[in-house]
């Protein structure tokens, strides 16, 4: 069996059932886990606060509009997640991986221009993101290393995926899978879960303030 | 007798290669003509008047031929590749000869590279870490913003990216194929050349960020002309300096001048199709070459100086403050400056 064959066979689908096994594992945890029971009377809607927290964190808060970082994060956030979704969802060689290797189907993909420019806005972000750890006295206090093991994976699955991007080498195509499969084993077991697990902190600590009647 | 008769032989033959020739005329005449009228039709002959028919050289040799197309002469291709009708570019071979694996841009410029790496290693082991006079007081000043260093290791990362994987293409092949081979070089070359158009539009919008937010306190000044006269107190000494000295400066406007040299000439090396002539071409991937030299060159000089070669410096670009000794050691004006500030918004 040549490299390729493991990566695209054995590896992968071990990498792909760590991911989702841990993943749910985490996700039942979560969920299971309960909390202790609050005696007070509920003042306000538990689920209109939860609903405010999800929906109203896409933004930042009125408050904070005045200040530069603030948007530069928010920015930058979007830049990262958005570009980073289209590049897993809608890049023509991804949609043909999924098809073959998952799914059995397809769907319209970016065309190659989009593919670059969405391509280099979650560079961008990525990088912005990750260059303000090191420099931001407060988010550098506050950050562990999980973030940067994390940042710096997925860090090195775009770029291994961005060199492979003239589908000419079968080395390259190697590289960008094998670290894809370090990166999903690495996901569950991570702050990567926060891919998930976002609407579940937002919601309850929204659920939690919509309780008491005030607004996070 | 015999006289006479021999004159009028000698009269008929002039009358003769006289009527041959007016013939001649009026057959040139005749063709030319009808030639005329072709052109003006639209239908004259894909080949020269004087080269004869298609498939024949005419009244041209074999080598006339190759040698008008070696030295670039224009003509009537029949594909429609090859541009402003120039089968070959000869200004293309004198390129070539500029580019290849042992042409004077890689041998000079690589050459340079190696002066600059060495002139480093030789100011640090004559001269050793510029040390803090007076060593550190403790107490700190804000130097840098936070956008001004996130812009900065931005750029840094870029300038890293970009820089290791253009060496990998214009140094690949004197360098590296003989060591790794042709094959194992071709992954690193593609992979090079993807991640270099890829992160090269990021470099280009991260630079307009970087001059706008280092632009202030860049501006020439009179008190640059004593920092320089005293080698900015390099080798003993003190030059006083506002918020950057001569030196960064320097730096500051060269980087500038190489940012925009590369990205204007990346943004043409990306759409070659657009710009139609291949001339341009060869310019600018000259000039993205010498720029990135150049951009190397200093950009080494600048790390050494921010990192291991100056105290304290790099804690001015990560935290965003440095050691008040630091900035009375190296920026003395601009301290001055901010105490004078500090003492107004206080009073």
């Amino acid at each position: 069996m040549s490299a390729i064959e493991l990566l695209e066979g054995p590896l992968w689908q071990i990498s792909l059932g760590i991911f989702v096994v841990f993943g749910l594992w985490r996700l039942f945890v979560i969920l299971t886990t309960g909390r202790t029971p609050v005696q007070a009377r509920p003042v306000g809607s538990v689920g209109l606060g939860a609903a405010r927290a999800i929906v109203g964190h896409f933004v930042p808060r009125r408050a904070f509009f005045g200040q530069g970082r603030v948007w530069f994060v928010t920015i930058a956030g979007y830049a990262f997640h958005l570009g980073l979704f289209a590049l897993l969802f809608f890049a023509a060689p991804h949609v043909a991986f999924l098809r073959d290797h998952i799914l059995g189907f397809d769907w319209p993909v970016l065309p190659r221009w989009g593919f670059i420019v969405a391509a280099q806005f979650a560079f961008a972000g990525l990088l912005a993101l990750w260059v303000r750890r090191f420099v931001d006295p407060v988010v550098r206090l506050i950050t562990r290393p999980d973030d940067h093991i994390a940042t710096g994976l997925t860090f090195l699955v775009m770029l291994s995926g961005c060199t492979a991007l003239g589908e000419q080498s079968a080395v390259l195509r190697g590289i960008h899978l094998g670290t894809v499969e370090a990166w999903l084993i690495y996901f569950p077991f991570s702050s990567l879960m926060h891919t998930f697990t976002w609407p579940l902190s937002r919601g309850f600590t929204g659920a939690l303030a919509g309780r008491r009647g005030t607004r996070m | 007798m015999a006289a006479s008769r021999t004159q009028a032989l000698q009269g008929c033959a002039t009358w003769s290669r006289l009527t041959m020739h007016v013939i001649c005329l009026l057959a040139m005449l005749f063709v030319m003509g009808i030639t005329h009228q072709l052109q003006a039709q639209g239908t004259a002959p894909p080949y020269p008047f004087d080269a004869g028919p298609e498939n024949t050289l005419g009244n041209q040799s074999d080598s006339d031929i190759w040698r008008m197309i070696r030295q670039g002469a224009d003509g009537l291709p029949s594909s429609s590749e090859v541009v402003d009708g120039v089968l070959i570019n000869a200004n293309g071979v004198g390129w070539s000869e500029l580019r290849r694996a042992e042409g004077p841009l890689i041998w000079y410029g690589g050459l340079g590279l190696a002066a600059v790496i060495a002139a480093v290693v030789l100011f640090f082991v004559i001269r050793g870490r510029l040390r803090i006079d007076g060593g550190r007081s403790g107490k700190t000043v804000a130097r840098f913003s936070l956008v001004q260093r996130v812009v900065h290791w931005i750029i840094a990362c870029l300038f890293l990216l970009l820089g290791v994987t253009g060496l990998l293409l214009l140094f690949g092949r004197p360098l590296l194929i003989p060591i790794i081979g042709k094959s194992a070089y071709s992954v690193f070359a593609t992979a090079s050349m993807q991640a270099h158009n890829l992160f090269g539009p990021i470099f280009i919008v991260s630079f307009i960020a970087l001059f706008f937010s280092f632009v202030r306190g860049n501006l020439p000044s009179l008190c640059d002309l004593q920092w320089i006269t005293r080698a900015g107190g390099m080798f003993g000494g003190h030059a006083s300096a506002g918020r950057y000295n001569a030196g960064e400066k320097a730096w500051f406007w060269t980087a500038t001048l190489a940012g925009i040299t590369l990205s204007a000439s990346g943004i043409l090396l990306s759409f070659p199709d657009a710009l139609g002539t291949h001339d341009l071409l060869h310019w600018a991937e000259l000039s993205h070459a010498i720029a990135a030299f150049v951009f190397i060159g200093f950009g080494i000089g600048h790390i050494y100086l921010g990192t291991i070669g100056t105290e304290g410096t790099i804690e001015g670009m990560v935290n965003g403050c440095v050691d008040e000794n630091w900035a009375r050691t190296h920026h003395d004006l601009w301290l001055a400056d901010m105490k004078s500030r500090e003492k107004g918004a206080d009073g």
